[in-house]
C-alpha cells in the first residue's frame, strides 16, 4: 500500500514539473499583453528621444538601442513604431556620416597644421647666408636668384637698411633692401654683421641694422 | 663814423662766427677714422662699378643699374676727366655722360683696374661742418679688338675730391645721424702708356 502511494506521488511530481516547464517555455516565446505594452511604451519613448535629439546617448548607443527595439515585431499592432525605427535609423546614419566627415576634415586640418609646423621648423637660409651667397655667386643669374629669395624675407624691397659705422651713433647713408643686396652682388664682399632686425606681424623684415666689421 | 661802426659790427660777427665754429665738438679719433674709411670705401666701390660698367660681359640691364648706383656716389654737378695718349686735351664729362660712354666704348673687351687708392689730402673740416679731402687713384685701361689683341693701353692718375657731411633723418620714429659721402670732380693728373 505504502509502495503504491509512493509511486503515485512520484508520478504526480513528474507531471507537475512537466506542466510547469511547458507553461514557462510558452511565456518566453510569446509576450504577455503587459510586457508588449511596456515594450511599445519604451520603444516609443526612446525612438522619440532619438528623433528629437533629446538623448545623451552616443550615435553608437542610439543605433544599439534601435537594433534592440527591432528585435520585437511591432509591424502588426504598431506600424508607427516601425516607421519611427526607419526614420531613426536614417537620422543616425546621416549624423554618423556628418560626424565622420567632420572628423576627416579635422584630421586633414591637423595634418596640414603639422606640415606647416614642420616647414617652419626646417632650417631656413638665414639672411647672413644669403649675403654670403650673393657676394660669392659665380654669375649674375645666380646672384639675382639669391637676391630674389632673400627679398622674400623682407616686408618690401624698399625696407630700410641702416649701416652703423661704430658705437658712437654714426651711420652710412640709409639704403634699401634691394639696393643693399645688389650692392653685395656688385662689390662681391660682405664686410658687415647683422646687428638688429625689426619684423612685422607676418614675420617679415621691416628694418635691418647692420654694423661694419 | 659809419665806417668805424661797420668795422666794429663786422669784427663782432666775424668773431661770433669763429666762436660758433670753434665750439662745434671735434670728432674723436675713432669717429674720424670711421668717416675716413667710409669715404675711401666709396671710392673703392666706384672702382668696382667702373669695372662692371666697362666690362663687355656685364648684361646691358645690369650695366644700367650699376650706372644709377655709381651716379648716386657723386655730387650733382661733378665731372670726370678723360685723357688719351693720342690727345693732349683732357675732356671733362658729367658723371652720367662719362659712365654711359664707358659702357659703349668701341672695344671688344675692356679691362679697367684701379689701384693705389689713398688719401693725398686728409679730410679737413670746413667752416660749414663738411669734411673735404682728396683721394688719388691709379687706373689702368686696356682695350682689346675682336682677335683679342691689345689695341690700347694707358695708366692714368686721377684725383677725386670727397665731401663728407653729417646729416640726420627720421626712420621708424628714430633720429638717425649719418655721414653722407659725395664724390666731387675726378681730375686727371697724368697719363702714361704703361
Amino acid at each position: 500500500m505504502l509502495k503504491q502511494l509512493k509511486s503515485t506521488v512520484i508520478i504526480a511530481m513528474i507531471a507537475l514539473v512537466t506542466l510547469c516547464g511547458a507553461v514557462s517555455c510558452n511565456s518566453s516565446k510569446k509576450l504577455s499583453k503587459k510586457e508588449y505594452k511596456a515594450r511599445v511604451e519604451a520603444a516609443t519613448r526612446d525612438l522619440n528621444a532619438i528623433l528629437n535629439n533629446e538623448t545623451e546617448w552616443t550615435l553608437e548607443e542610439q543605433q544599439a538601442r534601435v537594433n534592440e527595439i527591432k528585435q520585437t515585431d511591432f509591424s502588426k499592432k504598431n506600424p508607427e513604431i516601425v516607421e519611427m525605427i526607419e526614420r531613426a535609423e536614417a537620422k543616425i546614419a546621416r549624423e554618423m556620416a556628418e560626424r565622420d566627415r567632420l572628423a576627416e576634415e579635422q584630421r586633414l586640418a591637423e595634418e596640414q597644421r603639422l606640415r606647416e609646423l614642420e616647414e617652419q621648423n626646417k632650417p631656413k637660409t638665414g639672411l647672413a647666408e644669403f649675403f654670403t651667397m650673393i657676394a660669392n655667386a659665380k654669375d649674375v643669374t645666380t646672384a639675382n636668384n639669391a637676391i630674389k629669395e632673400a627679398l622674400k624675407l623682407f616686408e618690401s624691397p624698399d625696407a630700410v637698411v641702416l649701416i652703423r659705422l661704430n658705437n658712437y651713433g654714426d651711420y652710412d647713408r640709409p639704403t634699401t633692401a634691394v639696393n643693399y643686396l645688389n650692392y653685395l652682388k656688385d662689390q662681391k664682399k660682405v664686410n658687415v654683421g647683422i646687428d638688429n632686425i625689426k619684423y612685422n606681424e607676418e614675420n617679415k623684415i621691416t628694418e635691418l641694422e647692420l654694423i661694419k666689421k | 663814423m659809419k665806417k668805424v661802426l661797420f668795422a666794429i659790427a663786422f669784427a663782432f660777427f666775424a668773431f661770433a662766427g669763429y666762436q660758433a665754429f670753434a665750439q662745434e665738438p671735434e670728432l674723436s679719433p675713432e669717429r674720424k677714422q670711421a668717416i675716413d674709411s667710409l669715404a675711401l670705401e666709396k671710392v673703392r666701390d666706384l672702382s668696382k662699378y667702373v669695372k662692371l660698367i666697362g666690362s663687355k660681359n656685364t648684361p646691358w640691364s645690369e650695366a644700367n643699374r650699376v650706372i644709377d648706383r655709381a651716379e648716386e656716389l657723386f655730387a650733382p654737378d661733378a665731372e670726370i676727366g678723360v685723357s688719351s695718349l693720342s690727345k693732349t686735351k683732357i675732356e671733362y664729362y658729367k658723371v652720367r655722360q662719362y659712365l654711359e660712354r664707358l659702357m659703349r666704348l668701341n672695344y671688344d673687351r675692356v679691362e679697367i683696374d684701379w689701384y693705389k687708392i689713398q688719401y693725398v689730402s686728409d679730410l679737413q673740416r670746413q667752416p660749414d661742418g663738411t669734411y673735404v679731402g682728396v683721394i688719388t687713384i691709379f687706373q689702368t685701361f686696356k682695350g682689346y679688338d675682336a682677335e683679342g689683341r691689345l689695341v690700347y693701353q694707358d695708366t692714368t692718375k686721377k684725383d677725386i675730391t670727397v665731401y663728407v657731411k653729417r646729416k640726420e633723418t627720421q626712420i621708424g620714429g628714430r633720429l638717425i645721424g649719418f655721414w653722407d659721402v659725395l664724390l666731387g670732380d675726378m681730375r686727371v693728373k697724368e697719363t702714361t702708356n704703361k
